[in-house]
């Protein structure tokens, strides 16, 4: 049986994923009307998707916030992240001296530390954005330390015979090779971030004109409306994978010349 | 501790002292790299040289030949003044490394993989040392072509190194050491990793730049052949501590073909080397036991 659709690679890469989870929601659907369940404890994927059509304004809103946060905490991350990186590997000394404190705050549950940071910072988005750059700020540190280190040796003693100075080696050797792992950072970065802000607001229970997707499960919950509180779920998850999808593509873009990781194998 | 006086075998190293052939015409005999009594002994005590004398002269073509872990790739190292002796001491061109870089004084380095940027392209890898030595107008363009042109791959300028071949790389690779127009060319066993085909072709081209350009090439390498078929000098080094132990002057003329490779003269002085390596590895025995 061959057609011409299943050979293709892309198609496949998105039509599976997407079967699956056209069953799964199709076997829950099912479930939930063969026990006949209340609302209030599990809602169908139709009710949910006619909660996210009906709340639309209030959970766009909210979403809006969350992204707001999700976005300004990302930046600051790769921002932040990547300067600390390109200190640390200027001296084994200041590495070695920070290292661990960027480890520290990696550690630090940030469900512990947020009233802290909510109490300390006025302006609720700036709070939200200073706890969701806690968590999501180590993996573009570490791994983009770890790719300016990863430089091929022959290479660097070659530079050093042609007597390239620091800034040289730095911006035509070790951030190009860096690059692979920098993205990679951010992949993971993205998601922290997100988690990050969601998990913020739980603890700060902003609401009014500053809700965000979190504060609005969390209402949902005190009201029994489980319907919209899937449909603000649902909205997190699209919006994590969405910005994946958003991280890959970018790396594809820059990386797809020259790096393995984006080579497609020729069958 | 060794008794250092009693092991140091004294190696009587013959001087070359007139050309014996048409083939050496053009060694005009001025020293360009220097090795006097080099000891590299490592931070967690291997001795990697041990009382290497050595004296590479202009033009000339000098291989380093021995087994695995006689040093010949330190040696070729410290004379690229990467690292640094543990005693004794190197000069280029009579002076010290200071020189190594100004006109007339120039050193290029190949080693044993390509070593190429993977994200620049095949042009941006060779331009590389002039980038760095802020070479740029109309005049290093051109040197840039006439390099890529001499290693045959002025159509694959713009490819990314993925794209080519092993061999491919590798000329990459020299045409990169030849933009600067070096006077000094240090080889670490270039063509080791490549099938045996392309290595000939590439020791062809390798010995026509070498006329062309006049240089003088140091070239490490564990092929008995490779050595024999590009080298005036080849220098046989023992394991453990990695030195010196002989030299073979090979005084056939240049330029060498196909009909060198299967000549009674060839295989004479392969069996002069093999014998010569034979000893630096029974050598090399004696002294771990």
């Amino acid at each position: 049986m061959k057609s011409p659709l299943l050979e293709n690679e892309r198609f496949v890469q998105i039509a599976a994923p997407v079967f699956v989870g056209f069953l799964f929601l199709l076997l829950w659907e099912a479930v939930v009307r063969a026990n006949e369940m209340p609302e209030y404890i599990l809602p169908g994927p139709l009710a949910i998707g006619q909660a996210l059509i009906e709340d639309w304004g209030v959970l766009f809103h909210g979403l809006l916030m969350t992204l707001k946060v999700t976005l300004l905490a990302f930046g600051i991350s790769v921002a932040l992240g990547t300067a600390a990186s390109l200190l640390f590997v200027q001296s084994r000394w200041i590495e070695v001296s920070l290292f661990p404190y960027a480890v520290l705050m990696q550690v630090t549950p940030i469900v512990a530390i947020a009233p802290l940071i909510i109490i300390w910072v006025d302006d609720t988005t700036w709070a939200l954005t200073v706890c969701a750059v806690i968590i999501a700020i180590f993996p573009v540190i570490s791994n983009t330390t770890l790719g300016l280190r990863s430089v091929d040796p022959n290479l660097l003693s070659m530079f050093r015979m042609y007597r390239a100075g620091r800034l040289e080696e730095l911006v035509r050797l070790r951030i190009p090779s860096a690059l692979p792992y920098f993205f990679g950072g951010m992949r993971i970065s993205t998601g922290l971030a997100l988690i990050g802000a969601v998990v913020a607001e739980f603890v700060a229970g902003t609401g009014g004109t500053q809700a965000g997707l979190a504060y609005l499960i969390l209402q949902a919950g005190y009201n029994l409306d489980i319907p919209r509180m899937f449909a603000a779920l649902w909205l997190i998850t699209f919006t994590g994978i969405s910005l994946f999808a958003l991280m890959v593509w970018l790396s594809d873009l820059v990386l797809r010349d020259w790096h393995e990781s984006a080579l497609r194998v020729e069958q | 501790m060794t008794q250092s006086k009693a092991t140091q075998s004294e190696v009587v190293v013959p001087m070359q002292s007139e050309p014996a052939s048409g083939g050496k015409a053009h060694i005009l005999g001025r020293p360009v790299v220097d090795v006097h009594g080099v000891d590299k002994v490592y931070a967690n005590g291997t001795v990697a040289l041990k009382g290497v004398d050595l004296t590479v002269k202009e033009g000339e073509f000098v291989s380093l030949l021995g087994p695995s872990g006689c040093g010949k790739s330190t040696l070729l190292r410290l004379m690229a003044g990467l690292g640094e002796p543990s005693t004794g001491k190197l000069n280029w061109w009579e002076q010290e490394y200071s020189v190594v870089g100004q006109k007339g004084h120039k050193l290029a380095f190949v080693f044993q993989n390509a070593t190429l940027m993977p994200w620049a392209r095949v042009r941006k890898n060779v331009r590389l040392p002039l980038d760095l030595g802020r070479e740029k107008g109309p005049e290093a363009e051109q040197r840039i072509d006439q390099a890529l042109d001499m290693v045959g791959l002025s159509q694959f300028s713009h490819s990314y190194p993925r794209e080519l071949s092993g061999g491919m790389q590798m000329r990459v690779s020299i045409a990169r050491a030849m933009v600067t127009e070096p006077n000094l060319l240090l080889m670490d066993e270039p063509f080791g990793a490549l099938d045996e085909m392309t290595r000939n072709k590439l020791n062809d081209d390798l010995l026509r730049l070498w006329k062309a350009n006049g240089w003088t090439v140091v070239f490490v390498t564990h092929s008995v052949y490779e050595a024999v078929y590009l080298s005036n000098r080849v220098v046989v080094m023992a394991a453990r501590p990695g030195r010196v132990i002989d030299e073979v002057p090979i005084d056939a003329p240049y330029p060498r073909g196909k009909e060198f490779r299967v000549s009674t003269e060839f295989a004479g002085y392969c069996r002069r080397v093999s014998e010569a390596l034979e000893v630096a590895s029974q050598q090399g025995e004696e002294m771990t036991s």
